[in-house]
């Protein structure tokens, strides 16, 4: 049963104060400009170096709110709403300058120019494992070696916090959560958890059987804000409608009836296979136990379902922690902290707050902040 | 000396052919495989009817196959219809063994972590057997090269023997599945794997529809 906030006693520590702020920003600043602005190869063009300068001035300002606040997810989130919205902008926008539609040909899937997302990575291990074939029409000089090589050095450095820091899709709904007040539906069932796995398992054994990246065939939602397969039969026709009902389901109208990332929490089988990682990455988020009331406050407010009563209780967060720190910042009696694995819990947990935080945070400057950069150039470029 | 050719090369063939089999029959076993009881001896004996049944499909289509001559000789359409409805049969068992799956469980997981399915043992080799046959009838493509070659053999007889040794060189590459009897069995495990069964049972039902609609699947 929940409580009350107000009844339990607040202990939220006091700003930070505004210099010791900003020199503690000051890194993150350096490392912005050098990926925003003076990146070598980066563009000369006046409207990408003004989109450039505003993003870095844009990750810099919310980290140092970060600093100032104590206060992770409001910030993140901010961050990562700019980065679900911008990037179906550029890329789509780019898919109309490229070819005129966001529906993939099958004359360029069979040259090998269909774009890479990270979605299907699990989908390509077992295939090539077995046959030595890469199962996606793509080419691993054009992008696909590019990706596979950014998902892993984000992987081993944050595990599923990529699901928080660096997923260019689960902003759309994590955006859309933010919107109502309250939950309309509060009571979910926890057995919905056991279906990213679910749907994990599926397309991996079926992109196997099929040799194609099944998830991205059928069931991928966010076909509907990137490229699809252009519909020129009856199935394709059927997977287009299939992408477009479980974007509005899933993305859309879920979120804003839960208030949680249902796409994340009950369908993505990326997010299933990065939870594994989670037990690589030295990162995690902790409960105190000796601290902890428990109120479960911080079950309502996880928005990927990933602390459950029973886990509260051992003092962790289940497997698909995304270390967003919406637990962290919501918790009255501070129990919940960003912990470094082989510590003491309660060792330091803001040292281990800012280490976590400039690692997951410089990534997303460099992956994330270079996709918000293209999304603002192309709405300058587009009305100015 | 001329069978032990047709043997070796069938031999051959499926050994060649293996990880193309087990990609194809690997949606069908892995989630039914977790769902079953933990260990090696209870998924040997799971595994051991999948693949009786594999081999009398098998046996089944080397007949079909040689009375037709040659399989090329059958028409696209009917092939099509053929697998629309071994499809939509493999859907069904599926979509059967993933509700049986609930209700063998729902008593000894009510208050136990760990899934004890100890119960309705043939009801899961029956389903193993059912699984093993239509994935036997599975048109993959090792499998069609397999039927062209043993039209081309001389005898009904051959195009067995040529069948069975297939079947052998093919089942060696499904020895690792057993390791899936390693993996405990609890209700995530359970949930995860009954869930993928209805997911995979979905597309087969949907694919088997559509190839009985006379819909090419990629025809773009």
């Amino acid at each position: 049963m929940a409580t009350d906030v107000r009844t339990l006693p607040l202990a939220r520590p006091a700003p930070r104060g505004i210099l010791w702020s900003l020199f503690l920003t000051l890194p993150i600043l350096i490392w912005s400009l050098l990926m925003m602005v003076f990146r070598p190869g980066a563009s000369a063009e006046p409207l990408s170096r003004i989109s450039g300068v505003i993003t870095a001035l844009f990750m810099t300002a919310l980290f140092f709110m970060m600093m100032r606040t104590h206060n992770t997810y409001r910030w993140r989130r901010i961050f990562f709403v700019s980065l679900g919205i911008l990037f179906p902008i550029g890329f789509i926008h780019n898919l109309y300058v490229m070819r005129g539609s966001m529906g993939i040909p099958i004359e360029e899937m069979i040259a090998g120019r269909t774009p890479f997302c990270f979605m299907p990575i699990p989908l390509l291990i077992l295939p090539a494992a077995l046959t030595r074939t890469l199962v996606f029409p793509g080419s691993i000089a054009g992008g696909i070696a590019a990706m596979v090589g950014i998902w892993l050095a984000l992987t081993l450095v944050m595990g599923k916090g990529w699901c928080s820091y660096a997923c260019f899709f689960g902003g759309i709904e994590e955006g859309v959560a933010a919107i109502p007040a309250r939950a309309r539906i509060r009571k979910l069932d926890s057995r919905w958890r056991y279906l990213p796995w679910a749907v994990l398992l599926a397309m991996v054994l079926l992109s196997l059987a099929l040799f194609e990246p099944a998830y991205c065939m059928w069931l991928c939602p966010f076909k509907a804000v990137s490229e699809y397969v252009a519909a020129r039969s009856t199935i394709g026709l059927i997977q287009n409608v299939i992408f477009v009902l479980l974007f509005a389901g899933l993305v859309i109208a879920l979120p804003f009836l839960t208030k949680k990332r249902t796409q994340c929490a009950w369908f993505c089988p990326f997010g299933a296979f990065q939870s594994i990682f989670n037990k690589i990455s030295i990162f995690e988020v902790k409960i105190d136990k000796d601290h902890c009331k428990p109120c479960l406050l911080c079950q309502n407010a996880c928005p990927n379902l990933s602390l459950s009563k029973e886990s509260v209780a051992r003092g962790e967060t289940l497997l698909s922690c995304m270390k967003c720190g919406a637990c962290v910042d919501v918790c009255p009696r501070q129990a919940i902290v960003w912990h470094i694995k082989g510590t003491q819990i309660a060792w330091k947990p803001e040292r281990a707050r800012l280490m976590f935080l400039y690692s997951a945070w410089a990534l997303a400057v460099m992956f994330g902040g270079t996709i918000i950069a293209q999304g603002i150039a192309t709405i300058l470029h587009v009305f100015v | 000396m001329a069978a032990l050719v047709v043997f070796g090369e069938a031999l051959a063939l499926g050994l060649a052919s293996g990880p193309a089999c087990i990609a194809a029959c690997g949606p069908v076993l892995v989630p039914t495989l977790l769902t079953g009881r933990a260990g090696f001896r209870a998924n040997t004996g799971y595994l051991s009817a999948f693949l009786a049944a594999r081999l009398l499909g098998y046996l089944l289509f080397a007949v079909v196959a040689w009375e037709l001559g040659l399989l090329a000789s059958l028409l696209p359409t009917p092939r099509l219809l053929m697998m629309g409805a071994v499809y939509v049969l493999l859907a069904v068992v599926l979509l059967c063994y993933s509700f049986a799956a609930h209700r063998m469980c729902a008593q000894p997981c009510a208050e136990s972590k760990l899934v004890q399915i100890t119960d309705n043992k043939t009801r899961g080799l029956a389903a193993a057997a059912a699984l093993g046959l239509l994935t036997g009838l599975n048109l993959c493509p090792p499998f069609v090269v397999a039927g062209i070659r043993a039209a081309q053999t001389g005898s009904l007889a051959a195009a067995m023997l040529f069948f069975a040794a297939f079947f052998i060189g093919t089942s060696i590459w499904f020895i690792p599945f057993l390791s899936l009897g390693c993996i405990v069995r609890n209700q995530a495990v359970l949930t995860v794997a009954r869930m993928a069964m209805a997911l995979i049972a979905l597309y087969y039902l949907s694919m088997g529809i559509a190839m009985l609609l006379g819909k090419k699947a990629y025809g773009y």
